[in-house]
């Protein structure tokens, strides 16, 4: 009975404001506007071509949004060659695993190598040559008890820093934090901006010179300036503020991905039909790299993660390069907004009936 | 070891003519109720499932020796693609780490070290004539042959993007529902079901065995560890193997008939997958490795010319390991988005078993202190295990960490860890029991020199292939992977060549086989001498086709 | 053949442990069932809890309030536009609240779908009551067809005294709707994915 009830809601309850929520989905594009703007016969490639004339306005009117991919530091954010440890961290968690990650390696290399002491001792001292008669020990209490309880003391004294590490990942962000959903598809990452107008941005991995295509369409890694490592390279960043708490929402739409950034500590699944939630905090601005860590079929290989982490003034710039940008819940500036949308989108015929829905839209 | 056989005299009887009598060939190996030739068998099946294993891991690797994708393209046509594009190439290396896990945990170490090692040395070491349920036995081990056969199957049936299973070994849904169309996932699914009702039935089998057929006087505190781990392992088998088999029935139906157990859409959970298969999948590393437990206690008693010190500890630090194992499956699922409660439980949990693990370690070094240690092929091998299973641990230990974790979880480090335990400790532990018995099952003597030559260089290529793994996760490379970022292309070259190394030391073990059965000297009944103690030593070798027509009279035991 | 000396008691030992296989068996399967059931009574995994009307009318408003997010997926194959009709809400704790939720069908079939749902953190699930929603039925739209779908739920004010709960200033309502039925016996061929 309550479907029914609630289905008579439903059906009533459509209106006018439900239009101007309306959003575009274009092959992979998908574009979020406050207003309705239908962007007809769109295909693929002048959509991914759509930056250029966004910039060539920016030069116009800065106020309206402005980007140029930050180049990554060589080494930073990603692996080195024939490194043996980990990726230098940029996140407070990041510092604090890191410094357990160390005390744990040396609990172990001191424990492995006391095991190989005693093999040594007993290799010299108790050979048949230097020990030609066994004793008949089997049994010494004491002893037992000893190696018992030291790696129970050991073991409490690595829980200790380990469960405080877990309490302080999962510390939930703060209201005001910026939430930015992530979503994993067979093969290719979306990131979505909901505080921002709710615009997405797809993220495919730049194809590598010499190799078979990966994603068509798409440039090979190298011919622009600020590409970095081929493999992690993708041709649009999730890009963040840094030195601030990011709500990250993670899911999928097919199935099991792994969203992972060693460099920032960071990795949690993309389940099918449902989200995850963990908080993302960089503290320098730069590019980290990132690669899907559960095996998701084919490409698994191929669907890098880039985090570009911007200062809050650079990265609101960034926002207003997409349409139907927001900040605050503003269209800040409107017009400029506005302009910069209209090459992709002409207002369509139904745009009449959906006056502003920016209230409905963000009533916060 | 625990026990000795000081007063028992088997041989009149077990020379005699009746002891003899085998059937014809083809009664004898493929209608065989006999536990030395299921034994046999199941050792010779395994050498040949480690050889698909082995070679798949050797096409990985050549693959991985270089950044970008150089050779799969090859192996795709090899499965049976004509002109494979670029998603049905990449699908062949997914194949190929399906293949090689599932070949490696279910075909390889499982039947060697419980069906080979575990047929052949249980009912002699507790002085029994043969298993409880011979016929059982026979059924055991041709369901995991056909389980097998059903796994090659997949390989050269569609699966989604080209031929074969290629969801991993763990057959995550819903990669392995939704997204892995045709029926290579169904053949592979059918062959964990065969596999694992074989397994169900050898576990029923063994514990029957050895709760109901000891010899008067082998109380269950007087058995061998050998048979003590077997013990353990059974119960471990018998009580997750059937989880799995519920939970891969729900996969096939989730596949076939429309149900959603794992399936969101129809309100159903993948994590609940997750938790069905670890709920198996961690008792299982138990399943592998306790065996080999056994094998080495045995193995370093002997040649310390000692009873194992701790014996009861050691027996049952085996049983804490076994009923830890259950509960801290979900130390597998950290990234999964478990809750904060759930993790840290999960991590405390499983620092536990560092502990009982620790008590092993720490008793097999005390059973060596104080002995008149001979460094026989075997107890190389044992020394080399005791070693690498401690680094393997305490990688163990460090990925307990929930927190810790989140930087490593699916990178190579987490390859490397189980390899260390897995290929460089339960393979390790085979190599020992296979040089320990290997006289005792053929009546032959190995060459002790090809076995020390073969010891060391498996132990340096080992080491080459799996060490650098640690520093390929540390710095992020994940698992999986058939192509890498170019900053990984050192230490992956190295593993290459490791296993090129590794490999070279297996022939020399095919030669050393080849040459015990061809020039090897026979041996006498108790080859290694003084330090081994258990009853497989009172008998000849090979040892008699029905030994203990007579059952033996357990004495006093040494360490009572 | 020798060796079966007690051939009965063998057997005993067998069956009692093939019985403990089966028994571990049955429990495989009945983990569905139960890990269904712990998740709606712990809040599990993020599931939420269902109140009806009697319940929730017991509730007092706290006056002490808590910040709701809305967020809303699609699966791949899913032919439907699928939008909250509000980003973020500030709610009273223990007070009820209504949420829009706008779906538009964009495919010329007939769709039925279901959606799937959680609440992030995981520890407010349990504390996160809805008295009416969509996800408790399945959904048609016709070709073309568009519907708006309210969310009638309030917070327990049980989630102010738990320490789990403490740092939880924000609560995150998450669905994702899938495909159940689509009428024309057609499949679907409406990927998301271009390259």
């Amino acid at each position: 009975m309550t479907g029914v009830r609630l289905k008579s809601l439903i059906r009533h309850g459509r209106s006018k404001e439900v239009e101007a929520q309306k959003t575009m989905t274009l092959g992979k594009i998908s574009i979020g506007a406050g207003r309705v703007r239908r962007a007809l016969g769109l295909s693929l490639a002048s959509v991914l071509t759509f930056a250029a004339p966004v910039m060539a306005q920016d030069a116009a009117a800065p106020s309206a949004g402005s980007y140029t991919p930050m180049k990554p530091t060589p080494g930073i954010g990603m692996p080195v060659d024939g490194g043996i440890n980990l990726q230098q961290q940029f996140s407070p968690t990041g510092e604090y695993g890191e410094w357990l990650h160390h005390g744990l390696l040396w609990i172990c290399l001191i424990i492995s190598l006391f095991v190989l002491a005693l093999l040594a001792i007993v290799i010299v001292r108790f050979n048949r040559r230097a020990n030609p008669v066994p004793s008949k020990t089997s049994h010494n209490t004491v002893l037992e008890v000893v190696w018992t309880l030291a790696p129970v003391l050991i073991l409490i004294g690595i829980a200790v820093p380990s469960i405080d590490l877990i309490a302080k990942q999962y510390k939930p962000a703060p209201k005001t934090a910026l939430t930015v959903k992530v979503t994993g598809n067979q093969w290719f990452w979306t990131y979505g901006y909901p505080d921002n107008g709710d615009f997405e941005v797809i993220s495919n991995m730049l194809n590598i010179p010499g190799q078979p295509v990966v994603n068509n369409g798409v440039r090979e890694v190298g011919s622009k300036p600020w590409d970095g490592p081929s493999h992690l390279e993708v041709d649009n960043r999730m890009v963040v503020p840094v030195g601030e708490p990011i709500r990250l929402q993670i899911t999928a739409t097919d199935v099991i991905h792994s969203f992972a950034v060693p460099s920032l500590w960071f990795k949690l699944d993309a389940v099918p039909g449902r989200i995850n939630e963990k908080v993302l905090f960089i503290e320098k601005p730069g590019v980290y790299y990132g690669q899907c860590s559960e095996l998701c079929g084919a490409k698994h290989g191929y669907m890098p993660i880039a985090v570009e982490a911007l200062p809050r003034d650079k990265y609101n710039a960034w926002v207003l390069t997409h349409a139907g940008a927001e900040i605050d819940g503003q269209k800040k500036p409107a017009a400029a907004a506005e302009s910069a949308a209209a090459p992709a989108a002409a207002p369509a015929a139904d745009a009449s009936e959906a006056p502003a829905g920016e209230a409905t839209a963000e009533a916060e | 070891m625990a026990t000795t056989a000081d007063h028992f005299q088997a041989h009149p009887e077990d020379h005699g003519h009746h002891a003899e009598h085998k059937p014809a060939f083809f009664a004898r190996w493929f209608m065989s109720t006999n536990h030395k030739d299921i034994g046999t068998m199941y050792l010779i099946f395994a050498i040949f499932a480690g050889i698909i294993g082995g070679a798949f891991s050797g096409m990985m690797r050549v693959e991985l020796n270089e950044p970008g994708i150089q050779y799969l393209d090859t192996f795709a046509r090899w499965f049976g693609a004509v002109n494979p594009d670029f998603n049905t190439t990449l699908h062949t290396w997914n194949v190929l780490i399906t293949a090689h896990g599932l070949i490696m945990v279910f075909f390889m170490v499982m039947p060697a070290i419980i069906g080979g090692f575990g047929n052949w040395f249980v009912p002699i070491m507790i002085g029994a004539p043969d298993m409880a349920f011979p016929r059982m036995n026979n059924i055991s081990f041709w369901l995991t042959v056909a389980g097998f056969c059903s796994l090659l199957c997949s390989a050269f049936v569609p699966g989604g993007t080209g031929n074969g299973a290629g969801t991993g070994w763990t057959v995550y849904a819903p990669l392995s529902t939704s997204g892995s169309p045709g029926p290579a996932v169904d053949f592979g699914i059918f062959a964990l079901h065969l596999a694992g009702a074989g397994s169900i039935m050898g576990a029923i089998n063994f514990i029957t065995t050895i709760f109901n057929m000891r010899a008067p006087g082998m109380t269950i505190h007087k058995m061998p560890l050998f048979v003590w781990s077997v013990l353990v392992t059974a119960f471990l088998l018998l009580l997750s193997l059937p989880v799995l088999a519920a939970a891969i029935t729900m996969l096939l139906t989730d596949r076939n008939f429309g149900t959603t157990f794992f399936d969101a859409s129809g309100g159903g959970d993948p994590v609940l997958y997750q938790h069905l298969f670890w709920f198996f999948g961690h008792p299982e590393v138990y399943i592998m490795i306790l065996p080999g437990f056994g094998i080495i206690s045995q193995i370093i008693s002997t040649f310390s010319k000692k009873p194992v010190f701790g014996y009861l500890g050691m027996a049952y630090a085996m049983v804490a390991i076994g009923v830890v194992g259950f509960i801290v499956w979900a130390h597998h699922m950290y990234a999964t988005g478990l809750s904060v409660n759930t993790k840290m439980y999960f991590t405390a949990a499983t620092m536990v078993i560092a502990v009982p693990t620790g008590v092993k370690i720490f008793s097999w070094i005390a059973t060596m202190w104080g002995g008149s240690v001979e460094f026989k092929s075997p107890m190389v091998w044992a020394m080399g295990f005791i070693f690498l299973f401690t680094v393997g641990g305490v990688t163990g230990v460090y990925l307990a960490n929930g927190g810790i974790d989140d930087v490593v979880h699916d990178t190579y480090f987490v390859v490397a860890h189980f390899h260390y335990v897995l290929s460089l400790g339960a393979v390790t532990a085979l190599f020992a029991g296979f040089y320990y018995w290997f006289p005792k099952m053929s009546g032959r003597m190995h060459s002790e020199f090809l076995s020390h030559v073969h010891f060391w260089i498996f132990f340096v290529g080992v080491n080459m292939i799996f060490f650098p793994m640690h520093f390929l996760g540390l710095q992020g490379m994940p698992r999986r992977y058939p192509d890498y970022a170019e900053a990984y292309t050192h230490w992956n070259h190295i593993a290459t060549v490791g296993y090129m190394v590794m490999a070279f030391s297996l022939v020399i073990w095919f030669i050393n086989i080849i040459y015990a059965f061809t020039a090897g000297k026979k041996v006498g009944d108790n080859y290694w001498g003084e330090g081994a103690t258990t009853l497989e030593w009172t008998l000849s070798s090979p040892p008699p086709y029905h030994q203990f027509e007579t059952l033996p009279v357990i004495g006093e035991t040494v360490h009572h | 053949m020798a060796g079966k000396g007690e051939p009965r008691s063998n057997r005993k030992v067998a069956l009692t442990a093939a019985s403990a296989a089966l028994a571990m068996l049955g429990l495989g399967f009945a983990s569905v069932p139960l890990y269904r059931i712990f998740c709606q009574v712990t809040g599990y995994g993020g599931t939420t809890q269902r109140a009806d009307e009697a319940k929730a009318a017991t509730v007092k408003d706290s006056g002490r309030t808590i910040s709701i997010r809305f967020d809303a997926n699609v699966e791949r194959n899913m032919p439907w536009q699928f939008k909250p009709l509000q980003r973020t809400d500030t709610v009273s704790i223990g007070a009820r609240d209504m949420a829009l939720f706008w779906a538009k069908n964009d495919s010329d079939k007939t769709v039925t779908g279901t959606a799937s749902f959680n609440v992030e953190p995981e520890q407010a699930a349990r504390y996160f009551n809805k008295i009416q929603c969509f996800c408790f039925t399945e959904q048609t739209l016709k070709p073309g067809e568009e519907v708006r779908m309210p969310v009638l739920y309030y917070v327990d004010p049980a989630i102010l005294t738990d320490p789990d709960n403490k740092d939880v200033q924000q609560i995150t309502l998450s669905y994702t709707f899938h495909v159940t039925r689509v009428e024309d016996a057609k499949a679907l061929d409406h990927p998301r994915t271009g390259s």
